[in-house]
């Protein structure tokens, strides 16, 4: 029988209340009823919380909930966490007062055969599946519930600037993984969820070492050693950074980044602990190809995405595949190269800057990333790229007549706009943009068999080729080899055009 | 890639008939669904169930979750319960079916085994030859259920440390058992403790765990 029970703040003394169906829904370590109206969950801890784990808690939903959410710009990152709120005692145990998920992390459809999963939550190991995106599956999402390639690097980037956030804060999350970060293709969002496994280092230690799949290599070969040993290794921001990588990969190319043919070992468990531990490598690693997968082994439902000759890592552009080699190479086994959120992050939307959508209406990616070839297609469907393709080069000041390349550019399609964080070096695109900053400020428009330019709040654009005002509302065409100056401020850029596909 | 084969062993012999076979093809048709709805499980799970009464019989070979369609397990009106044999049977289908890691392969995960029974082994000199041989197969978890007051605890003690009895086999009581059998499939997919970690989910309540 459900009955309604009453429970109190062990901070605050304020009363809560959650419905107990005596059939919870169970987390790894945690009891989860859902208040009788449904906006908040109380999760019970099933073991008893020592005094340190309990001084944790308390300062999670008090000190730290402070600092990330009533300062300014703290309603951001409301949505990008799911932050316990209280923290309850009863009958020696010890619970939390978390939000509900919002309603875009349930699923409206789900599977596109049933109605079976339609409203559970979308954890992340549904999109970093190739099976589930697979025509051939039988229980395969529903396309509305995908999104296209474009939608995951929102959803990666919301990702990564959760984790910049906590880093920022001296925390680190200690368990990121398919469950604890749920994400929206649809509405191209992410919330990192149980947060109360926080780790603040020096303080409270972590008391889980991850989750299968995410678990950094030198967490798992010393996970045989003593807790107190001082080379045991335990999750931290480095491992933190381990999982991003990982979920980052696995959102654009639906595949794991360590998990290939090389055996270790013929006993199962040891060689998956050898394979993800000691000796992880990375299965596109450029000169050891001894982890490739085998392509007769995969599950044809995997394919291609499990094929990394069909669809290599540089897909993802010259940005990522960078910080993946940084990642899954030079840090795989030294934490300390890891690339940071932020590097992700900044990565994540330059590469945006590069995609082009794809001529083939039913490209299940819709997007691609340019290759830097004279003659793009889409590495998905194969479709060529028809008629010419501006590209532009991005160029800072570096002194008064030197302007250097940015190593960003921007590639142009019909109806993409520019913004200020092109413009100008100074405005850096994250979520600490004000409103005015995320207005467009100009266009790209392919007119009259010409492609142009219009400047919408550009106040001083200036065609340096043909020594030109652009004044506001008027249009300059893009050719090949023509500069731009974008603003004549500190910090305003220089473009220089190439086109592509001639 | 990777398999988590999963066997069960389900006792059909006369004692089940009428509400306790019911009950248990309801209580495994919810849990072939709970599973479908973790992607996890849709991942690696493959399934395979075993009946065994007078006869033992492969209702469904070990076949991958997605493709899995559970038939409506039926039992006769009476006739003995040959455990032994069916440990015999189980024994042959891990030994082919089960893959073992090689130079060229990644092998499976360790398999788990789900024993169901309501009552004691007819052919006990079989029964208790084959226990070292499956013991042999180096399964990662063996849990025994005995529902009801006729089941022999001690017997399948003899096989496997976990031994859950139930008092009755009625629809409730049976779900509440395998909505915990799919917990433990699904135990891999969680967050790992620092501290060594324990193999199962702790029992629901209504449930005595004999150990």
């Amino acid at each position: 029988m459900s009955k309604t029970i009453t429970v109190s703040s062990a901070i605050t003394g304020k009363s809560y209340q959650y419905i107990d169906t005596g059939e919870p829904m169970r987390g790894g370590m945690k009891d989860v009823f859902f208040s009788p109206d449904k906006t908040y969950v109380v999760a019970f801890y099933r073991d008893i919380q020592d005094y340190n784990s309990r001084e944790r808690l308390k300062k999670i939903v008090t000190q730290y909930y402070d600092a990330f959410f009533k300062k300014e710009g703290g309603e951001y990152y409301k949505n990008l966490y799911c932050w316990p709120t209280d923290m309850i005692e009863a009958d020696r145990k010890v619970g939390l007062i978390v939000p509900t998920y919002h309603k875009n992390f349930f699923f409206k459809k789900g599977y596109a055969t049933s109605d079976l999963i339609k409203g559970k939550e979308k954890e992340g190991k549904w999109f970093a599946s190739a099976k589930f995106r697979n025509k051939q599956f039988a229980l395969r999402l529903d396309e509305s519930e995908l999104g296209n390639w474009l939608s995951y690097f929102q959803v990666c980037v919301n990702i990564a600037r959760g984790v910049k956030r906590l880093h920022s804060a001296g925390l680190a999350h200690s368990d990121l993984s398919y469950k604890n970060v749920l994400v929206d293709p649809v509405s191209k969002s992410a919330a990192i969820i149980d947060i109360d496994g926080l780790v603040v280092p020096g303080l409270f230690p972590p008391d889980v070492i991850g989750t299968a799949d995410f678990i950094a290599p030198e967490v798992l070969s010393t996970k045989h050693l003593d807790i107190k040993d001082v080379n045991r290794k335990l999750p931290n921001r480095l491992t933190d950074l381990h999982a991003l990588a990982v979920m980052i990969y696995m959102y654009l190319l639906y595949r794991h980044p360590l998990k290939g043919g090389k055996i270790n070992d013929l006993d199962t468990e040891r060689d998956d602990l050898l394979s993800m531990g000691e000796k992880a490598l990375f299965i596109e690693h450029p000169t050891d190809t001894s982890n490739r997968p085998k392509i007769g082994q995969l599950n044809p439902k995997e394919l291609p995405w499990a094929d990394i000759m069909k669809i290599p890592y540089h897909v993802t552009g010259p940005y990522l595949k960078e910080l993946f080699d940084q990642a899954f190479i030079k840090g795989l086994h030294h934490p300390n190269e890891r690339p940071p959120a932020e590097m992700w992050e900044q990565a994540l939307l330059k590469t945006t800057d590069l995609m082009q959508p794809c001529m083939n209406p039913s490209c299940e990616q819709k997007w691609y990333v340019f290759d830097n070839t004279l003659s793009p297609r889409c590495p998905f469907c194969g479709t060529r790229h028809l008629g010419t393709l501006p590209v532009l080069d991005l160029y800072y000041q570096f002194k008064p007549a030197v302007w250097k390349p940015e190593n960003h550019r921007l590639m142009v399609y019909n109806n993409q706009y520019l913004f200020q964080w092109h413009v100008n070096r100074n405005i850096t695109r994250n979520e600490k943009l004000t409103a005015e900053q995320k207005v467009p400020v100009g266009y790209f428009t392919f007119y009259h068999n010409k492609w142009v330019l219009v400047n919408q709040k550009l106040d001083s654009l200036k065609d340096l080729t043909e020594d030109k005002i652009i004044p506001i509302n008027e249009m300059v065409e893009l050719t090949d080899g023509k500069k731009l100056l974008l603003s004549k401020e500190d910090g305003g850029r220089v473009v220089t055009i190439t086109m592509a596909n001639k | 890639m990777r398999r988590l084969p999963v066997y069960f062993l389900l006792d059909t012999s006369g004692s089940m008939f009428g509400e306790p076979i019911q009950a248990l093809n309801n209580a495994l048709s919810g849990m072939v669904n709970t599973l479908r709805m973790d992607p996890q499980a849709l991942d690696s799970l493959w399934l395979s169930i075993i009946t065994f009464d007078r006869e033992i019989k492969e209702v469904i070979p070990l076949t991958e979750l997605v493709s899995f369609q559970l038939p409506e397990i039926t039992c006769p009106q009476s006739g003995p319960t040959h455990t032994g044999k069916a440990l015999e049977v189980l024994y042959e289908k891990v030994k082919t079916e089960v893959r073992k890691g090689s130079t060229e392969q990644k092998g499976d995960w360790k398999p788990l085994l789900f024993i169901f029974t309501d009552g004691k082994p007819s052919d006990l000199q079989l029964y208790r030859e084959m226990i070292p041989k499956i013991k042999s197969l180096n399964f990662g978890a063996v849990v025994a259920c005995a529902a009801g007051h006729l089941a022999d605890d001690k017997m399948l003690k003899e096989l496997t440390d976990t031994v859950v009895h139930l008092d009755t086999a009625d629809s409730s009581t049976l779900k509440t058992f395998f909505k915990w059998v799919s917990d433990t499939i699904e135990q891999g997919n969680k967050s790992m403790g620092t501290q060594e970690s324990v193999a199962l989910p702790p029992p629901p309540a209504q449930i005595n765990l004999v150990i």
